[in-house]
């Protein structure tokens, strides 16, 4: 058997490597070019995109594991949410693991761990509202030898350790770390306490020159017990020697352009609106792009009265300064929980005859926005749409949303009832339709009146919730999309499922400074928490019949609920959802026709649908699955891991990793995974060879990072 | 900064003559588990597994260690997977009620893990596979690993 493997890709990676190392003995910048993987999103630009093409269609399901990095022993007890993508940079992996959020270092070709770092932070660790092993780390280097591994610590530490080493830089901050909590702040600017303050970060620090910059996340935002809680903000470091470059306030202080959509004063008195995901940078026109996550709370803003600006909102701020250039509110006076859950991506395509510098900014209702990335100019109208108001006691409300008219949405920004309700069998069909009785939705909004449809006090007696489909879990979340900077076309993963009946109630007496945030009327109160709270390697253990460790000493214990009643779950039927498949798709979408190219079920149809009793008779397409994931994007793939698992008659119980054609989104291979697929995967090439690397984990599997890549030929062998 | 000493877990297995057989019994249902089909006693959740009176009290337990995360439904909510339902049963399916003991055991609540002691996690998963439809039957689901090796979790009842 004859594979042509890597000769195109060798050759050019070389040349390359050539034209880089330029005349001054200065070594090249790492690179998706050298087949390196150095930044969490490939590139600067969000876009996920290796030019590598060993692997291929016609190859991908020979592709085995190379080796494993099984990550249960960093912290004091396994992981089971392992979401880290790892960089590669000069034949060694970098990337976070554990319940301590260890760095590791892990020779590329065979996996064999090469340093370890630890940082243990104790209460601080434990207090962390993100707490996790974290999506990886940055790299920097000067091209003399001086090179960096930068990474956001539970307890919001930042620390430069010695590429080769481990060992934290001296000349940074104080022993090599900055401790990213002095400087932030709550209210009107008073300092958040270093040990006890609620501010973290999962996401990895973005690299750009000599430049860090930092982002910042706090507790969920459903269920808390402040609305005065602390600031969100982004940062700018020196990477040579922590010194802060700049500061962007993402809730505008007086005088700053933006403060006067927090009515009466209420900038000062509420918080969050971080910026927990990637960050992208256009390193030649010297623009950053901050996606912007809800300001406090996230169903319920009657403290906060006026648009909010930056929440929700995508803002280009200058990198030299940080001063705000443009932004664009995706949604105002959030009370959805959309955020903007992943990182912007940079193209530049013709659009109409043009070439266009464009942001494309993927979304949980699965819209695509498209921006003018120097003007912040929409590339196709986004029409601010009139939007029903509704009547929560001290709710404030925005006549409008915007709307993006193209592309079309690449996935389901709400229900349209009936056409998209479950129809396996009428029996089925009518149950569900039955449900949805609990909920409020309809009028003339589109989608049935389920997006933008506003959080009502919900009670176990009456409606349930106001129903929406394209927020909280739905659409594209933090794994993010990734494209084709050559074609100009994003391909992004979307849950079509993620059903979310929004509605606030009263907390129980003294847990929260708001009368109203998540639950619902004559239900037991739930304190909905980051996933991983709780789970830091030095978390104290609470005691038996105590409140959850999160919930703050002076509340009283949320009510147990022994006397209170179940409520059914109206969402399914059956152990379905009430939502007709696809549950999860795959889309490309052509940015250069501002078109969805195609789209096609992703995952396979979940063992509770194939093998249901109900469904015996009636054959079932393929329904993919709900869930967020992360593509990887080659010269000629698209790579993605399934959310689930599955046992199916073509393979065992396991979740695959599956190849796409680009053109056509045909599935042309795919390879078995012990568990789901829990990070986004990466590529790289090292000796000649293409490596995939991908993190699992998830119910009864813990963290593991494999390396896949295909079996050694007799023809290869000499070329290592 | 100085790393605390992990917290001393309290440590339950009581080391009976019972404890060489038990581990022979281990080894047997790695091999099953790894077959992804367990062997031996070849029992699945459709075979009355657990009593009504088991799932009674697990819901007690349920309700103290568990609904805060995991809903009043067990319908999960954003990080907290559901229990019932889809996607409880696909992500179990073909796994053993030992695997979901273990996980419970060692990771759950997750501020507090082997807080569930032995019997209450037995009883906790009666409720479980109670409230996924599974049939109740004349005796209890057993607190020790081994025997909970043996019980296949399945999405549909064997033919």
């Amino acid at each position: 058997m004859t594979r042509s493997r890597g000769g195109i890709t060798l050759a050019t990676a070389l040349t390359a490597l050539w034209l880089a190392a330029g005349p001054s003995g200065q070594a090249p910048s790492p690179s998706t070019a050298r087949g390196e993987w150095p930044h969490y999103t490939a590139d600067l630009r969000g876009t996920k995109y290796s030019p590598l093409d060993q692997i291929t269609a016609r190859n991908f399901n020979q592709l085995e594991v190379a080796w494993r990095v099984k990550t249960d022993l960093l912290g004091t007890r396994p992981e089971y949410k392992l979401e880290g993508t790892p960089l590669m940079v000069g034949g060694v992996l970098y990337t976070t693991g554990g319940t301590r959020r260890a760095v590791i270092a892990i020779d590329a070709r065979s996996g064999e761990l090469l340093w370890m770092h630890r940082y243990p932070e104790g209460p601080r660790g434990a207090n962390a509202p993100r707490q996790l092993s974290g999506r990886g780390v940055a790299y920097w280097t000067d091209g003399r030898g001086d090179n960096r591994v930068l990474y956001v610590t539970p307890g919001y530490h930042l620390i430069a350790l010695d590429a080769k080493t481990g060992i934290p830089v001296p000349g940074f901050g104080k022993n090599g770390v900055v401790d990213l909590k002095a400087g932030v702040v709550y209210g009107d600017g008073k300092p958040i306490d270093l040990e006890t303050g609620e501010i973290g970060l999962h996401s990895t620090p973005t690299v750009v020159r000599d430049t860090i910059i930092v982002g910042s996340s706090m507790k969920e935002g459903m269920t808390i017990t402040t609305h005065n809680n602390t600031k969100g903000l982004v940062r700018a470091f020196d990477v040579r020697t922590g010194k802060l470059q700049w500061t962007f306030n993402t809730i505008p202080r007086p005088g700053e352009p933006g403060n006067d959509t927090w009515l009466n004063g209420s900038w000062a008195i509420n918080g969050n609106t971080g910026v927990w995901t990637q960050i992208t940078v256009d390193e030649e026109l010297g623009l950053v792009y901050l996606p912007v996550e809800s300001p406090s709370s996230d169903y319920y803003g009657g403290k906060r009265p006026g648009n909010n600006l930056y929440g929700e909102s995508l803002v280009c701020v200058d990198l030299k300064t940080g001063k705000r250039k443009w932004h664009f509110q995706l949604v105002h006076h959030p009370i959805w929980d959309h955020d903007i859950s992943s990182a912007p991506i940079l193209l530049d395509v013709t659009i109409d005859g043009r070439m266009r510098k464009v942001v494309a900014q993927p979304s949980k209702q699965s819209f695509l926005y498209v921006f003018d990335r120097v003007t912040g100019e929409p590339v196709w109208p986004i029409v601010e749409t009139a939007v029903p108001p509704g009547n929560v006691p001290g709710e404030w409300y925005a006549p409008t949303q915007p709307i993006p008219t193209r592309p079309a949405p690449y996935g389901r920004p709400g229900l349209r009832i009936p056409d998209e309700v479950i129809d396996f069998t009428p029996e089925l069909r009518a149950q569900a339709l039955e449900n949805l009785k609990r909920y409020k939705w309809g009028g003339d909004f589109p989608f049935s009146g389920t997006l933008y449809n506003p959080p009502i006090v919900g009670d176990i007696k009456g409606l349930l919730g106001a129903l929406n489909l394209g927020n909280a879990s739905g659409g594209t979340n933090w794994p993010g999309a990734g494209a084709d900077p050559e074609t100009g076309i994003v391909y992004a993963q979307a849950n079509l499922s993620a059903l979310s009946p929004e509605s606030v109630a009263p907390p129980p007496p003294g847990f929260s400074d708001l009368p109203y945030q998540a639950g619902v009327v004559g239900q037991p109160f739930r304190l909905r928490e980051a996933a991983g709270t709780g789970t830091y390697a030095d978390v104290v253990q609470r005691a038996a019949g105590a409140a959850p460790a999160a919930a703050p000493a002076p509340a009283p214990a949320p009510a147990p609920a022994a006397a209170a009643q179940p409520v059914q779950n109206f969402t399914a039927v059956e152990g379905l959802s009430i939502v007709k498949p696809p549950y999860g798709v795959l889309s490309a979408i052509d940015l250069t026709r501002g078109e969805v190219k195609w789209q096609v079920p992703h995952g396979d149809t979940p063992d509770a649908v194939r093998n249901h009793p109900k469904l015996k008779g009636p054959t079932i397409a393929k329904t993919g699955q709900a869930g967020s994931v992360g593509v990887l994007v080659t010269k000629t793939l698209v790579i993605a891991g399934d959310p689930q698992v599955t046992t199916t008659p073509e393979h065992p119980r396991g979740a695959m990793m599956r190849a796409y054609d680009k053109q056509t989104g045909a599935q042309v291979g795919a390879v078995w995974m012990p568990a789901p697929v829990s990070g986004s995967p990466m590529t790289y090439a090292i000796g000649g060879r293409q490596f995939i690397v991908i993190a699992v984990s998830g119910g009864n599997y813990s963290g593991e990072y494999i390396a896949f890549r295909l079996p050694e030929t007799d023809a290869d062998s000499g070329t290592r | 900064m100085r790393t605390p000493a992990p917290a001393e877990r309290p440590r339950r297995l009581r080391r009976t003559p019972v404890l060489a057989v038990g581990l022979w019994w281990a080894v047997c249902a790695v091999g099953a588990a790894a077959t992804q089909n367990p062997g031996g006693g070849g029992k699945t959740v459709w075979d009355g597994v657990f009593t009504a009176e088991q799932a009674s009290r697990g819901e007690g337990t349920y309700r103290e260690w568990c609904a805060s995360c995991h809903g009043a439904a067990l319908e999960g909510a954003d990080m907290s997977p559901p229990l019932t339902g889809g996607a409880f049963t696909s992500n179990w399916n073909q796994l053993t009620v030992g695997d979901l003991f273990e996980r419970i055991r060692t990771t759950m609540p997750l501020d507090r893990p082997g807080a569930v002691r032995g019997q209450q996690n037995a009883d906790l998963i009666a409720f479980i596979l109670r409230s996924n439809g599974w049939p109740a039957g004349a005796a209890e689901l057993p607190r020790e690993l081994t025997p909970l090796k043996q019980i296949a979790i399945e999405t549909t009842a064997p033919k």
